[in-house]
């Protein structure tokens, strides 16, 4: 039996309490702290010792040092508070965050996890545009075909009007309502100055937007509204507003949201000003004059303070930047030939697609 | 070392106490937000050990501190695994109801609809005995831990069951239900040799429960009558020449709906209250018993001040959530008897595994 004093006289001894993790009873031991382990002895003459590869440090409350064993699960040895550095020199540095961040230190960790997490956020704003374009049409319609239905009493059925309606997107971009994707233009009788692009290719006008207008302005907006669509800024909005997850559950028609909400999905202000850019190419291309959308713009931004509850609504989902007006007016080719964009009766038509008395407000 | 340690000793006269202060537990609550906050929510589950290690290790049970032994590592994989499950799970439903909808097979879709509710109440009794078992097996003293040899899947059924009964009587039978699922499930729970026994029983919960019901019905008629009696009033002088013009109908309506929807809470509050004090004390394991002196104005106390530290912190506080629950569990509870510590070996119930701490991975109560 090797007594403990021969080994390392100066060595202080502690007296430390065992449990043995097979028992609860505790042990009382003597500790001595050798250069790469640990040796417990008691009177009675048992000893053991423990390499210290095999030892851990278990959390204690300040009052003393408490050490496992890997290898046997309930094993403690506790020490008074005086072992501490001993233990330090024995074990090395105390684990405090987990091991994944020990590695690389707090401060690295929490530098390089905010960049990263920094990223992911701006992905998740950037990733929408990217994917996007990527999103079949046809599961944007399914989301917009359970949405809209066929908009029910609301819509406006007058068919020389709708015919109208739809010369108008066609100039404006022609072949634009043709094929399978092709855009469905409906006018609801609404009383709210307002037009939006829902998925699935679906634009609605409302009433007030058609008749306190003029065919050239009207035209202007629905270019707008169709450059939402050509630009798959609505499948960017979902995906935005509603996760990536939104891709996935568009396939299955059901986006999980009310139509309210599909409603007022809202542009980036890049999208409204490529939107904006796209309907002045369209409207030049067409032959269109810009002024009168102009001039409705100018006159939105104008009434804007003047809060004219019926055209608050456009100016919320359409907020108007003070250089808007002023592009669509910059855009006017003084030696460029325009021509009206709905003859006089087709815009007579038109302004009679809804039934004289609204049926909603 | 005396080999019996009877609870009561010196210094710890209930037996149990909670010696950490929130000085000490700032740097734990500071760092485990930051690094939460910047791995975008994956470090959480460290954080949870973190926080249990410290918890548990400043809780003195009658001689000697507890030890949490769970790993951030554990209840990671406990919730990919989770994941890996519930994923597919949820999405068939995602997709398989809506079709069956499309097609017309309405029998078909109600069936898949009731199917997928009764296993989530399922899944939540059986995450819910799991989640025991799982702190149990993770917690040591006298380096002997706890646990239990029963999985918790005819646990599972059993709540499933109570939940349904439950729902049929419109809540009515709860008491009954909700002591018959604490003891089975305290039942099944073990520390070192000892087997946990609870025989708690409904006799005095239920008339609590009948306040859940009758207090805010007869808080809306009180407040009813008030309203007319001060409509009333306030009537008479309006026409009189004098005073305000009565009160809008739509704000004695809010009023009445206000003073309902605070009732029911409260009462809830006020019969679990009860619930708690009377399922410690029907609890005990080898020759120790358990008491809880929590009262409701206690437990209203414990949330509103949770609420309102987070809200003056702007929620930094929630870190202290776990701190001050813990603080409060351990402060109520009492333990009374003794326990022949010679008698404690170690537990032979089902050796902790990696991933065992799923349940705990979406802090599922415990207890």
């Amino acid at each position: 039996m090797p007594t403990l004093s021969t080994s390392a006289q100066s060595d202080p001894l502690f007296e430390g309490r065992l449990y043995d993790g097979v028992r609860g009873h505790p042990h009382d031991v003597t500790v001595e702290f050798g250069p790469s382990l640990l040796r417990l002895s008691q009177p009675g003459g048992w000893s053991d010792e423990i390499a210290a590869t095999e030892l851990k440090r278990v959390e204690s409350d300040g009052g003393n040092v408490r050490l496992g064993r890997k290898d046997l699960q309930g094993w403690r040895l506790i020490l008074p508070a005086a072992a501490a550095p001993r233990v330090q020199s024995l074990l090395g540095k105390e684990a405090r965050y987990g091991r994944w961040i020990d590695r690389v230190g707090l401060v690295p960790a929490l530098v390089v996890g905010g960049f990263i997490t920094a990223a992911v956020l701006a992905l998740g704003y950037i990733a929408p545009h990217w994917i996007a374009p990527h999103v079949p049409m046809s599961w944007e319609r399914n989301v917009g075909g359970a949405i809209v239905g066929d908009f029910g009493e609301l819509r406006c059925r007058d068919a020389n009007g709708q015919r109208a309606l739809e010369a108008l997107v066609e100039r404006v971009s022609p072949g634009a309502t043709k094929g399978p994707d092709g855009i469905k233009v409906a006018a609801l009788d609404v009383s709210v100055f307002n037009a939006a692009a829902l998925p699935g290719g679906y634009i609605v006008v409302f009433k007030p937007a058609i008749t306190e207008t003029n065919p050239d302005a009207l035209a202007g907006i629905l270019a707008h509204e169709v450059a939402h669509v050509h630009r798959r800024h609505v499948a960017e909005a979902l995906i935005r507003e509603f996760g990536i997850g939104a891709i996935v559950r568009m396939m299955g028609g059901d986006i999980g949201a009310n139509a309210e909400q599909i409603v007022s999905l809202s542009y980036t202000r890049q999208n409204e000003a490529q939107a904006d850019a796209d309907a002045i190419q369209m409207l030049r291309r067409a032959g269109i004059s810009p002024r009168p959308t102009a001039a409705l713009f100018a006159g939105l931004a104008k009434e804007k303070d003047q809060e004219i509850a019926s055209r608050a609504v456009f100016l919320q989902s359409h907020p108007l930047s003070k250089g808007r007006a002023d592009r669509f007016a910059a855009s006017f080719d003084s030696r460029a030939t325009y021509r009206p964009a709905l003859s006089p009766s087709e815009w007579n038509a038109l302004v009679h697609i809804c039934p004289v008395q609204s049926k909603a407000s | 070392m005396d080999a019996v340690t009877s609870a009561g000793a010196a210094n710890n006269s209930r037996g149990i106490s909670f010696t950490g202060t929130w000085r000490e537990y700032l740097p734990i609550a500071v760092t485990n937000a930051l690094l939460t906050i910047c791995t975008l929510g994956i470090y959480r589950f460290w954080a949870a050990a973190r926080q249990r290690r410290y918890l548990w290790s400043r809780t003195v049970f009658i001689d000697d501190t507890l030890e949490w032994t769970g790993t951030g590592k554990e209840m990671f994989l406990g919730f990919l695994l989770v994941m890996c499950v519930l994923a597919p799970f949820f999405l068939f439903f995602q997709f398989v109801f809506p079709a069956l909808v499309a097609h017309a097979q309405v029998t078909a879709a109600f069936a898949i609809f009731a199917l997928f509710y009764l296993s989530l109440i399922y899944l939540g009794g059986f995450a819910r005995f799991r989640a025991l078992r799982y702190r149990l097996s993770r917690t040591y003293w006298h380096g002997i831990r706890g646990g239990s040899d029963d999985g918790g899947w005819s646990y599972g059924a059993q709540y499933l069951g109570q939940i349904f009964l439950t729902g049929l009587t419109m809540g009515i039978a709860w008491p009954w239900f909700a002591v018959e699922l604490w003891n089975a499930r305290w039942n099944k729970m073990s520390f070192g040799p000892l087997q946990f026994e609870s025989e708690l029983e409904a006799k005095g919960l239920g008339w609590r429960w009948a306040a859940v019901y009758l207090v805010p019905i007869a808080v809306s008629i009180a407040a009813m009558i008030l309203a007319a009696l001060i409509g009333g009033f306030l009537t008479l002088q309006h026409d009189a020449g004098g005073g305000t013009a009565p009160p809008s109908l739509s704000a004695l309506f809010f009023l009445v709906f206000a003073a309902v929807y605070l009732a029911i809470p409260l009462m809830t509050l006020n019969w679990y209250a009860k619930y708690f004090r009377m399922a410690a004390e029907a609890t005990r394991i080898g020759r120790l018993e358990f008491g809880f002196d929590a009262t409701t104005l206690q437990w209203l106390g414990l949330f509103l001040g949770n609420v309102a530290l987070a809200v003056v912190t702007l929620g930094f506080g929630l870190t202290y959530w776990g701190y001050r629950n813990w603080a409060f569990m351990v402060r109520h509870l009492h333990i009374y008897g003794e326990i022949d510590v010679s008698d404690l070996t170690q537990s032979t119930t089902h050796a902790p595994r990696e991933a065992e701490g799923f349940a705990d991975a979406f802090d599922i109560g415990a207890i």
